[in-house]
């Protein structure tokens, strides 16, 4: 009975909507991630979820409780701050076994639970460290640690890795991940990385200006971007975007003809494919254009190339190698290709 | 030699190293010769140490060896311990300290931190009237409020006094833990609320221990604050309740009587020791208070 409910949820300051009424189903343990750029109101809804902000409207529902004016306290919570949030004077084990002494768990089971935690986040050596002595890593763990110590209703993560090196955040990310799998908690986790949200999520909610543009699994919001904002924010490189016009099945802009599009539309559009989508061919290809960088990524080659009066990126293999300038053709299977209108954004139809 | 581990860029020329450290000797002494002087002096009849003959006289102490027949005495601390009963004021002295510091902590810390997380924009009007109380004359507040004082029949007793020392010393501490407080993470306490704690106990278990070198440090300003007050403790307290500074000023007022001068002389070394032995106890933290460096995440 651990699942969330937002029903219709804003939160307004005087001159700025930083969430528009969201409305937000997430199952008993489900791993939902809220995406987005900075701004977007990610980190507010968590907020608000966490009883850190009040909701201006709306109503947060936990199982059959409403909790909009319960404080943090008694929403029975758990959560991973950014920054940590560690208690400077308290050792490790002290920062780990924190809420159970705050919240009158039975003393003696302490050590048992702290000790759990800390091997689930391989802290067991570090117990009598302050969070001073150690690295931004360790710290990140024990950040962890002192949310797994308890079985709370739900785990919130506001950007968890994003103080992390590179390196270390991929191998933190699985950590998590395993982390989630074996204690199933409902957990909601706050990224405007998404690559972190595809690997992390079972499901995912991209938010840009307060409002959720699509909610879905991560194949979902890869595979059929709602809008060509989702389009242009999943994906590395993301999806190509290149406007012009439709009629008869046939999409034109500068340097790009593609046939066996839906017949039904017509008039301007956006039309958008993915870079690993396409081919390089010989002979007549539906994109004829000129190399304008060419970047080699070690298991492939990413060219960009100019269609539409955009910069489109194009996937080809390893081994190829060309100069900037040379001509290029490719392949783009009407398949692959996704309409979105031209004035609202909103994806129209895929091209199948 | 250690001077060679100095990296290049940091190294001095020698006459610059030595006129740096001749300062620094020079400021030392000059800055310490009082005290120690009065120090040795107060071991010294009053024909010495206020010789109008030649200062070798405290040094030599020729009028207090014929006086006494040693070159050391302690008819000073006996006149001003024993015979003028100074552990009367001391007591005084120590009960209105301790009242001062213990009540400016407490509003200063909760309303320090309550200014520090308000979100609203009068927090800093507050601030800055509170700033603009501590800059007056100490005076003025006691000019004001001695009439109603007598009136009410509140004059003279060490209540009042606190009270008006502490309405002095809170803009102070209110402004200086408010500081304080703005440089701990709001993430702290947010953290703190989230796995249990209801405000005040966040504020007690989780910002308080971080916050330990700012209290310590203000409290010392508050204790010194009330330790050294003249002004209101001169004016406001009757002859029975008076602490050691009005104390030792009306032995230095009495200079008709032969004597009296040097129990002064004695009572002020004994109102120093308690100042060495506090900054000494709290050193560690009053430094890292003071440099604030000591609150980081």
């Amino acid at each position: 009975m651990a699942d969330i409910r937002l029903r219709n949820v804003s939160k307004r300051w005087k001159h700025a909507v930083a969430v528009d009424r969201l409305n937000l189903d997430i199952a008993d343990q489900e791993f939902m991630v809220l995406l987005g750029p900075s701004g977007c109101g990610k980190t507010t809804t968590m907020r608000m979820i966490a009883g850190l902000e009040d909701v201006t409207d709306g109503e947060i529902w936990f199982g059959n409780r409403m909790v909009n004016r319960l404080e943090p306290k008694d929403r029975d919570i758990s959560m991973v701050f950014q920054s940590y949030g560690l208690y400077p004077t308290m050792s490790v084990y002290e920062n780990i076994r924190f809420p159970l002494r705050v919240r009158g768990v039975a003393r003696e089971l302490h050590h048992q639970q702290v000790m759990r935690a800390a091997e689930m986040v391989e802290l067991v050596d570090f117990l009598d460290r302050r969070p001073a002595a150690l690295s931004g890593g360790q710290r990140q763990r024990v950040a962890l640690g002192r949310a797994i110590v308890r079985q709370p209703h739900v785990f919130l993560m506001d950007e968890p890795l994003s103080n992390l090196d590179a390196k270390l955040r991929v191998s933190t990310r699985a950590q998590i991940k395993h982390l989630q799998y074996t204690l199933k908690t409902t957990t909601i986790y706050v990224t405007h990385d998404q690559i972190e949200a595809m690997t992390l999520a079972d499901r995912v909610v991209v938010m840009n200006k307060g409002v959720v543009q699509q909610v879905g699994t991560p194949t979902d919001i890869y595979d059929t971007p709602a809008n060509t904002f989702v389009a242009s924010f999943i994906g590395s490189p993301a999806m190509n975007l290149v406007h012009g016009e439709i009629a008869g099945g046939m999409f034109s802009a500068e340097r790009i003809r593609i046939a066996g599009l839906p017949t039904a539309i017509a008039g301007p559009v956006t039309l958008g494919f993915r870079a690993e989508d396409v081919t390089l061919v010989d002979g007549a290809a539906e994109l004829e254009t000129e190399i304008y960088a060419l970047e080699l990524l070690g298991d492939s080659c990413m060219i960009a190339a100019r269609a539409g009066g955009e910069l489109v990126s194009v996937k080809a293999p390893k081994d190829y190698r060309a100069l900037i300038g040379a001509a290029v053709r490719v392949a783009i299977a009407p398949r692959f290709c996704h309409l979105f209108d031209r004035a609202t954004g909103a994806r129209i139809a895929a091209g199948s | 030699m250690k001077e060679e581990r100095v990296p290049v860029a940091f190294r001095r020329p020698l006459p610059l190293a030595v006129a740096c450290n001749a300062f620094v000797i020079l400021w030392l002494l000059v800055a310490a010769f009082p005290f120690l002087w009065t120090v040795w002096g107060s071991f010294k009849v009053e024909g010495d140490f206020f010789s109008r003959r030649s200062f070798w006289d405290a040094v030599f102490g020729i009028k207090t060896i014929v006086q006494t027949g040693h070159p050391f005495t302690l008819d000073g601390y006996r006149g001003a311990w024993v015979v003028n009963a100074l552990w009367r004021p001391v007591i005084n002295t120590a009960i209105v300290t301790t009242c001062v510091t213990v009540i400016s902590l407490t509003f200063g810390t909760l309303g320090g931190y309550a200014l520090a997380r308000s979100g609203h924009r009068y927090a800093l009007w507050l601030l800055i009237a509170a700033l603009v109380f501590r800059a007056m004359p100490h005076i003025t507040l006691v000019s004001g409020y001695l009439l109603p004082f007598f009136e009410l029949n509140l004059w003279g007793i060490l209540p009042t006094a606190i009270i008006v020392l502490v309405a002095i010393n809170q803009p102070f501490t209110l402004w200086m833990l408010h500081s304080f407080f703005l440089g701990i993470p709001k993430d702290l306490d947010e953290s703190a609320m989230i796995d249990g704690c209801s405000r005040l106990r966040a504020f007690q278990l989780v910002v308080i221990p971080v916050m330990w070198p700012g209290v310590v440090t203000t409290g010392l300003f508050s204790f010194l604050l009330a330790y050294n007050d003249f002004a209101v403790t001169s004016m406001l307290l009757s002859q029975d309740n008076q602490t050691m500074v009005p104390r030792i000023a009306s032995f230095l007022g009495s200079i008709e009587q032969t004597g009296k001068v040097m129990y002064a002389v004695a009572a002020v070394v004994s109102a120093t020791v308690p100042l060495f032995i506090l900054v000494m106890f709290f050193q560690r933290q009053i430094v890292s208070g003071l440099t604030a460096g000591a609150v980081k995440g």
